[in-house]
C-alpha cells in the first residue's frame, strides 16, 4: 500500500530557523517542499558568508570523491564528527591534501607502470644479447641494434655481404630470433668504420633501434646495462607507491567523517532555500507519513523549544507533489523491487504490490512447473539469502526466488512433473490436474491459462475502476462496464458452445447491446478498440501454455537423450546438460514474461505513474 | 500425403510469426542498445520492449499445436 502522507506547517521565531532544522535532520522523516505561493512571506535568500561556505563544502566533496576514486573506493560509512567553528577549514585542509597526494601517487604510478611497459618491449632483446654486455664492451669498438620484421630475413644475407666486401672479416654479426616473430641483429664494428657502416645500414633497408627516452644520448653498449638494473627496480618502487596509497587510504577513512557532516550542513542550506520567512518568523513545509505527525511535534518541542508550531494542513491543501511510500507487510515487501522497475504510481493510487506478489510467482510456477527445477531453484534462492545481506536488492531477488520456488514445485506435484516425465519413471508421479506433455490435456493448460487472464485482467479493471472512482467517475463507470462486457462475452461463448445452458445466450447479448451504447458514452469511441484490446490482452496469457510446454517438452527430450545415444555415461551427460539449458532457459524467459504480462497486461488497466521520490530531510547516509 | 501437409502447416505457422519476430526484434534491438547507452535506467522499458514481439512466435507456437493435436498428432 502506498503510506498516508500529512503536509504538515512548521512555523517559529527566525531565530531559531536553524536549530529547527537541525531537529528536523535529526528526526528525519519530513519530505521538505516549498511553501505554497501567494503567501505575504519571501524565500530566504542565502547570505554571503553561507554561500562562500556552500561553495568550500562542495569543493571539500568534490576533493573527497576524486581522492576516493583515485585510492579504490568510496568513503566508509563513518558518522558525522562533531561540528566546531573550525571543522570546515581543517576538512578543506585535509581534503585537499589527500586529494593532492592521490594524485601524486596516482601520477607516480603510471609513470612507473609506463616506464615498466617500454623496457619490458626491450626486455627480449636484452636477453638475447644481455650476456655480450655483462662483459663489458671493448673500448675503440661500435656496437648497432637492429630489429628485423617477419619476412625481412633476406636482408640479413644482404647485409653480411655487404659488410664483408667494405670490412673484410672486421666484425661480429650475431642473430637471435624473437618472440614475436621479429629477428634482432647486433653487429660490432671498429669505431673507426662506423660512418661507412651506417651507410650500408641504410643500403640495405634495415633501420636501428632507438633507444626510449632518456637513454637517447647514450650508446647502446652503455645504455642496455642501465635499463636492465632500472627494469628490476621499478617493481619496489611500484610496491613502495602501493604503500604510500595504504597509509593514505586510512587518512580518507578520517576524511569520510568529515564529509559526513559536510552532506549534513549542505542539506541544512538546501533545506534553508526551502523556507519562507518574514522579518520575524519563519515558515516550513513539507510532507511527513501520518503516523509520525504526533512525534514531530514533541519532538521539535522537546530540543527546540515550546515557541516552534506544528499544524497539518488540511485536506484541501493536498497536492500530487505528495512523496510516494510504498509499505507492504513483510512476505510481500521483496516485491517491490519488480513495482520500483516502472516509475512510482502517483500518490493516492494504488500500489500493485500485493498484487505482484501472488501472481508474479504463480505465472512463474506455471510456466516452470517442475518439482526438480524447483527443487534446484529453492537451493539457489537459500544460498543467494545467505550471501546477500538484509535489505539489499539481492535479498529481495533471493526472497522472490523463493516465492517462485514454492509455486514451481506446488505446479510440478500438479502437473506430476520431476525433471521432466523422470519422476514418472522413478516416483511413479502421476499428474493430480493435467499432464502438460499429454498431447491430450494441452487444451486443458490452454483454457486454466486463459481463465487465469481473464481473472488478472478482470483484477485490473476492477482495480482500475476504484482508482479512478475519486476523481474521474465517469473513468471509472467506463472501467468497470469493460469488466461487466468481458464477463458478459466470455459467458456467452460458454453458453454458444454449450458449457453453459444455451438458454441463456439470448439475455446475455441483450445485456452486450444495453451496455455497449453506456461504455461508448462514458468513455468515448476509443471505448470499443479499448474493449478488443483488453479481449488481446487476455489471449496474451497463452503464452504462459506455451513456454510451459516448450519446457515440458524440453525436458522430456533430456531424458530421452539419456538412453538414445548407446553409452549410459555419455548419455547422462548429455541429458544432465540439456537439463541445465533448460533451467537456465526455465529461470529467463518465464521471469521476462511474467513481468511482461504485469507491466502491460496488468499494469495497463489501472497503473498511474509518475509519483514523487520521498527523500526524507535526514543525516547522509553512503547507501 | 496429408501428413506432409500438416506437418507443413504447422511448421509455417511457427515459422512465418517467429521469422517476423526475429526481424522485430533485430529493429528494437539497436534501439535499445543506444538507448540504454543513454539512459541506463530505461532497461525494464527495453526487455519488455524485447518481449513484445515475442507474442507473435507464441501465438504462432500455439496455433501449430492446435493445427498438430487436430490431426492426431
Amino acid at each position: 500500500m502506498i503510506l498516508r502522507m500529512s503536509r504538515v506547517r512548521v512555523l517559529g521565531p527566525r531565530e531559531l530557523l536553524p536549530r529547527t532544522l537541525e531537529a528536523l535532520q535529526d528526526f528525519g522523516s519530513v519530505h521538505l517542499s516549498p511553501p505554497a505561493d501567494g503567501r505575504p512571506i519571501a524565500a530566504v535568500e542565502l547570505a554571503p558568508h553561507e554561500l562562500r561556505l556552500e561553495r568550500s563544502l562542495r569543493r571539500i566533496l568534490d576533493d573527497v570523491k576524486v581522492a576516493a576514486s583515485l585510492l579504490g573506493g568510496p568513503p566508509s560509512s563513518a558518522g558525522p564528527i562533531p561540528v566546531t567553528p573550525a571543522t570546515w577549514a581543517q576538512a578543506a585542509r585535509l581534503a585537499r591534501r589527500v586529494r593532492r597526494d592521490a594524485e601524486r601517487l596516482q601520477s607516480r604510478r603510471r609513470t612507473l607502470e609506463e616506464e615498466r611497459a617500454l623496457l619490458g618491449k626491450y626486455q627480449e632483446v636484452m636477453t638475447a644479447f644481455g650476456k655480450l654486455f655483462q662483459r663489458g664492451v671493448t673500448p675503440g669498438v661500435r656496437v648497432y641494434l637492429v630489429v628485423l620484421r617477419p619476412g625481412q630475413g633476406r636482408s640479413v644475407d644482404r647485409l653480411r655481404e655487404l659488410l664483408a666486401a667494405s670490412l673484410g672479416h672486421n666484425y661480429e654479426l650475431r642473430t637471435q630470433a624473437l618472440g614475436s616473430g621479429e629477428l634482432a641483429l647486433l653487429l660490432v664494428v671498429p669505431r673507426e668504420t662506423a660512418p661507412r657502416v651506417e651507410r650500408l645500414l641504410a643500403e640495405s633497408s634495415v633501420e636501428q633501434v632507438s633507444l626510449p627516452r632518456g637513454y637517447e644520448g647514450q650508446s647502446l653498449a652503455d645504455a642496455v646495462p642501465h635499463m636492465v638494473a632500472r627494469l628490476a627496480a621499478i617493481p619496489g618502487e611500484l610496491e613502495e607507491v602501493d604503500r604510500a596509497r595504504a597509509r593514505l587510504s586510512v587518512r580518507l577513512a578520517d576524511l569520510s567523517a568529515a564529509a559526513a557532516a559536510v552532506h549534513d550542513r549542505m542539506a541544512q542550506l538546501d533545506g534553508m532555500r526551502l523556507t519562507a520567512t518574514t522579518a520575524h518568523a519563519f515558515v516550513l513545509e513539507g510532507w511527513v507519513p501520518a503516523t509520525d505527525v504526533p512525534r514531530l511535534g514533541g519532538h521539535l518541542a522537546r530540543t527546540v523549544g515550546p515557541s516552534i508550531s506544528v499544524e497539518t494542513l488540511a485536506a484541501e491543501h493536498w497536492s500530487a507533489e505528495a512523496p510516494v511510500v510504498l509499505k507492504n507487510p513483510r512476505l510481500f515487501r521483496p516485491f517491490q523491487l519488480l513495482v520500483g522497475m516502472v516509475p512510482l504510481p502517483r500518490y493516492g493510487s494504488i500500489d500493485p504490490t500485493p498484487f505482484v506478489a501472488i501472481f508474479f510467482p504463480m505465472f512463474f510456477g506455471l510456466m516452470v512447473g517442475d518439482v526438480g527445477y524447483g527443487l534446484v531453484l529453492g537451493v539457489l534462492g537459500l544460498l543467494l539469502r545467505r550471501s546477500s545481506r538484509p535489505g539489499s536488492q539481492l535479498r529481495a531477488i533471493s526472497e522472490i526466488a523463493l516465492g517462485c520456488t514454492l509455486f514451481t514445485i506446488v505446479f510440478g506435484v500438479l502437473f506430476g512433473e520431476f525433471f521432466g516425465d523422470l519422476g514418472q519413471h522413478w516416483f511413479g508421479m502421476r499428474p493430480l490436474l493435467f499432464g502438460r506433455e499429454e498431447s491430450r490435456d494441452i487444451i486443458s493448460f490452454l483454457g486454466w491459462c486463459i481463465a487465469l487472464g481473464l481473472v488478472h485482467i478482470l483484477l485490473g479493471l476492477v482495480l482500475g475502476m476504484v482508482s479512478a472512482f475519486r476523481g474521474h467517475p465517469r473513468q471509472a463507470v467506463g472501467r468497470g462496464l469493460s469488466a461487466l462486457m468481458i464477463v458478459l462475452i466470455v459467458a456467452a461463448l460458454l453458453a454458444a458452445v454449450r458449457v453453459l445452458p444455451h438458454r441463456l445466450l439470448t439475455p446475455i447479448v441483450v445485456a452486450l447491446l444495453v451496455a455497449f451504447p453506456i461504455l461508448v458514452f462514458a468513455e468515448g469511441l476509443v471505448a470499443p478498440v479499448e474493449l478488443l484490446s483488453t479481449l488481446g490482452n487476455i489471449l496474451s496469457y497463452a503464452r504462459i501454455m506455451a513456454l510451459g510446454t516448450a519446457s515440458v517438452m524440453l525436458a522430456v527430450v533430456a531424458n530421452r537423450l539419456a538412453g538414445a545415444l548407446g553409452s549410459l555415461a555419455v548419455g547422462i551427460v548429455f541429458g544432465l546438460l540439456f537439463h541445465l539449458v533448460n533451467f537456465a532457459l526455465a529461470l529467463f524467459s518465464p521471469t521476462i514474461h511474467g513481468l511482461r504480462l504485469h507491466y502491460v497486461e496488468f499494469f495497463g488497466r489501472f497503473y498511474s505513474p509518475g509519483g514523487v521520490q520521498y527523500r526524507p530531510f535526514s543525516h547522509w547516509r553512503t547507501t | 500425403m496429408q501428413l506432409f501437409w500438416i506437418t507443413l502447416s504447422a511448421a509455417v505457422a511457427i515459422a512465418i510469426p517467429t521469422l517476423a519476430t526475429a526481424w522485430a526484434q533485430s529493429r528494437i534491438g539497436p534501439a535499445a542498445a543506444a538507448s540504454l547507452a543513454e539512459k541506463p535506467e530505461l532497461s525494464t522499458t527495453v526487455v519488455v520492449m524485447l518481449a513484445i514481439p515475442e507474442t507473435m512466435s507464441i501465438l504462432g507456437f500455439v496455433v501449430a499445436m492446435f493445427i498438430m493435436l487436430r490431426a492426431g498428432g
